[in-house]
């Protein structure tokens, strides 16, 4: 569904990553891992052809994702964010109708019955039917990040991209975070989306994305990606890979002799 | 949805505009105003006073509210700060620094409200250079700039009384900061218009991706938005909508401020709403305010500029102060 053909990313004239070369199948659900600074938020930018990539191709498909025009793309791929400030008055439904917008010819002011059922849907899909009315400063962190997903889901399109969408949130409403975005791929939805926790990421996702030393480091099933080595080039840190009933699971070594460089 | 309201609003602002009919220096019942309203060719006093005095202060005010309201929501929106107004752009300090410098030279006063206008769009200009990032609008630089800018006009307008010779050309100048429509008439809303019209049609096109915007340019971006092209259009239109309101009244300030905060309370954020719902209420605000500006002091008037202030912050600030204290 989405491919990526040698593609560079940087950003302010630095490149960040690349050559990076992927498949991504529709219904796939890929963690994006990475240490901070790597190029995460950047790729996933480019992927959802928000910011152009340095080299190499994006297709959709057949298509090359900088040949949609803004609108068609945004039928396509919906991009979650969480950062950025907003005004106080928006409440929920609001922002999620948001996500209409790509749907609609630029007369076209109204709401539609199709709008009515996304936006309901959507709100059904994060669990916040009944909370429409609710300012966003309202809501707590995980409350307002479903919020944000759920103007995704809204947009109705075939690829969900996000970026961190479990950041600031507690283990119980990450893993509610987590099981949501499963459902949606196991529903037929490409998603896409960079984590910081690597076992969340193993535990949830179909394959995963390591980014590191300016290059894609593995793409792969967690089993092959979750390798001590390449943990420790991609973030600089000893691990520990432990087997468990539900997968691998990798823990950070706690003496601070183990802490190094990300190796190039 | 608060769509219900909107005609509700409606209806207050056409009762506003008909009570502003009422103020003025002549008492005329209402019975004689609605006659003369049914009769403009009717040869009396009363028809004169209503269809040659009133009624185009009263359409001014009401387009002047109009216009600086939409303009606020618009930029408020677009920059997603609510303590920015229409004159942010620039257009006021430019036109005052203008008309104050044309004042001190002993410009014909005729000739001041299009000077206001030119000078006025040629400051947004500047702002907009200023603010330009890219192909698009950076908000940040949007604001530095439309303050730097008006903070050197302000002393230029400053300078301008501190040198005039004159204390009939300082009044002048003064009168014109603090807002009036005295001695408007028709002729100045047929000039006014097609650029009150050219910022409503750039208003209407931008209004769909104001919704989005308020999220953020990037989330904006990712539902299809073309953030840059929104962004000069929302520019355009404030500065459009905010000189032809200088020339028309002079510096009428808060309105654009107030006004869309007051219009969410009321009809929620959705653009689609708050904008027809800002210049319902922006032209009943300004239309009741000048009517009291004429009627407190008759036969002379206050500024409406001095007016709305005297009005408009501790409603801003009562209103803000609501919406603060939890449920």
């Amino acid at each position: 569904m989405i491919a990526l053909e040698t593609v560079t990313i940087g950003v302010g004239g630095r490149t960040l990553v690349r050559d990076i070369s992927a498949r991504i199948g529709a219904g796939e659900f890929v963690a994006v891992l990475g240490p901070n600074g790597v190029g995460k938020t950047t790729l996933m930018r480019a992927l959802g052809g928000l910011r152009p990539a340095l080299a190499g191709n994006i297709k959709l498909g057949d298509v090359p994702l900088r040949s949609l025009a803004a609108t068609e793309r945004a039928r396509a791929i919906a991009f979650v964010t969480s950062d950025e400030a907003m005004l106080e008055t928006l409440r929920v439904r609001d922002v999620v109708a948001i996500g209409r917008y790509p749907h609609h010819p630029w007369w076209e002011w109204g709401e539609t019955v199709a709008d009515d059922a996304a936006i309901e849907s959507a709100l059904r899909a994060v669990r916040l039917e009944g909370e429409e009315r609710r300012l966003l400063t309202t809501l707590s962190s995980g409350e307002r990040q479903r919020v944000w997903i759920a103007m995704g889901l809204a947009q109705a399109t075939p690829v969900l991209l996000l970026d961190e969408p479990t950041a600031h949130l507690d283990v119980r409403v990450a893993h509610e975070i987590l099981s949501l975005l499963r459902t949606l791929a196991d529903d037929g939805r490409t998603v896409v989306c960079v984590l910081h926790d690597l076992n969340d990421a193993a535990a949830y996702a179909d394959r995963l994305m390591l980014l590191g030393c300016e290059r894609m480091l593995a793409y792969d099933v967690p089993d092959r990606v979750l390798r001590p080595d390449l943990i420790e080039r991609a973030y600089g840190i000893a691990v520990t890979r432990v087997e468990t009933s539900d997968g691998p699971r990798v823990f950070a070594a706690v003496n601070s002799a183990a802490v190094g460089s990300p190796s190039r | 949805m608060k769509a219900w309201r909107l005609p509700a609003i409606l209806v207050c602002a056409l009762l506003a505009c008909g009570a502003s009919l009422l103020a003025g220096g002549s008492a005329i019942m209402p019975a004689a105003i609605a006659s003369a309203l049914l009769h403009p060719h009717a040869q009396n006093d009363v028809t004169t006073i209503v269809w040659q005095l009133r009624m185009p202060r009263v359409a001014i005010a009401a387009v002047v509210g109009a216009a600086l309201a939409i303009g606020g929501a618009l930029l408020q929106g677009m920059l997603r700060n609510p303590l920015v107004d229409p004159y942010l752009t620039g257009v006021s300090a430019g036109a005052a620094a203008a008309i104050a410098l044309a004042v001190l030279a002993g410009v014909a006063v005729p000739i001041l409200p299009a000077l206001g206008f030119v000078a006025g769009l040629l400051t947004a200009l500047l702002v907009a250079a200023l603010a330009r990032r890219g192909s698009g609008v950076d908000p940040n630089r949007l604001i530095l700039a439309g303050i730097s800018i008006s903070a050197l006009f302000s002393a230029i307008v400053a300078f301008a009384i501190a040198r005039s010779n004159s204390l009939g050309a300082a009044q002048s100048i003064l009168a014109w900061l603090a807002g009036s429509m005295a001695g408007r008439g028709w002729h100045d809303l047929v000039f006014a218009a097609p650029y009150l019209v050219a910022g409503t049609l750039l208003a209407l096109l931008a209004a769909p991706a104001l919704d989005a915007l308020r999220v953020g340019d990037v989330r904006a971006r990712a539902v299809g938005v073309d953030v840059d092209r929104a962004q000069w259009l929302i520019l355009a239109s404030t500065s459009l909508l905010a000189a032809a309101g200088v020339a028309l009244a002079g510096m009428v300030g808060f309105v654009g401020l107030i006004v869309p905060h007051v219009a969410r309370r009321l009809v929620g954020s959705s653009a689609r709403l708050l904008l027809p719902a800002c210049a319902l209420c922006g032209a009943a605000l300004c239309a009741m305010a000048d009517a009291i500006a004429r009627s407190v002091v008759a036969p002379s008037e206050l500024p409406i500029g001095v007016l709305l202030a005297f009005i408009g912050v501790p409603a801003f600030l009562y209103l803000y102060l609501q919406q603060e204290r939890p449920a």
